[in-house]
């Protein structure tokens, strides 16, 4: 355990911050601030939703800088509802400098018409709007010197 | 009770008309510089090249227009 890392407990449950792996993704605070409060200090405020709600956010957090553990004294039910896998990741959005967009794996693309389009498994999306096969990727960021982080 | 997995809905990806690429669901994000963010998420990702701030669209594409 780092010495900057905090523990938060209602009784029920006990949240862990591990500040070092927090990248602020903000999804905590945006999802519940009466708990996630990074104005406020502590912090945490685990009078400020229901133990179902903290658990709720706890598990969008990206980094697992904010995780969670039941309380010893609790009952057997909850324990094995602490199990609840985290979801599974089948697919990945990757921005390429000065270029396209590359999704792979398990997506589902729409176009400006609502209407889904086949694809393979990898595709890459134009970034910089000078495709002429959007919204796919051309090329053309190359002649038309594109540069985008 | 908990005994059914649930399956997981694919990551949809939006061509959003006059507008920025929405992804909306539970993936993994890497940035240019190789940092990555994972689980469920919601992004607006610039697609007519103006924005000030990529990979995020800024409202730039207002002023610029963007091909659909």
């Amino acid at each position: 355990m780092d010495k900057t890392d905090r523990k938060y407990t209602n009784g029920e449950i006990t949240v862990f911050w591990k500040p070092k792996l927090c990248i602020h993704a903000t999804t905590c605070y945006r999802e519940l601030i009466d708990v996630f409060n990074p104005r406020k200090r502590p912090w945490v405020n685990m009078e400020g939703a229901t133990t179902e709600e903290i658990i709720r956010v706890v598990k969008l957090c990206p980094t697992q800088a904010l995780s969670f553990e039941y309380n010893k004294d609790h009952h057997e039910e909850e324990l094995a509802n602490a199990e609840v896998v985290a979801p599974e990741i089948d697919a990945e959005v990757r921005v390429m400098e000065n270029g396209p967009l590359i999704l792979k794996g398990n997506f589902r693309i729409f176009d400006t018409n609502g209407t889904e389009l086949r694809h393979m498994k990898m595709v890459s999306l134009c970034r910089c709007g000078t495709s002429n096969d959007l919204p796919y990727c051309d090329g053309s960021h190359r002649k038309t010197g594109f540069t985008g982080k | 009770m908990n005994q059914e997995k649930k399956e997981k809905k694919p990551t949809e990806v939006t061509i959003q008309r006059d507008g920025p690429i929405k992804i909306k669901g539970i993936f993994r994000f890497r940035d240019s510089s190789g940092k990555i963010t994972e689980g469920e998420q919601e992004l607006f990702l610039c697609r007519c090249g103006g924005s000030s701030n990529k990979p995020w669209c800024d409202g730039t594409h207002k002023k610029n227009g963007v091909p659909n």
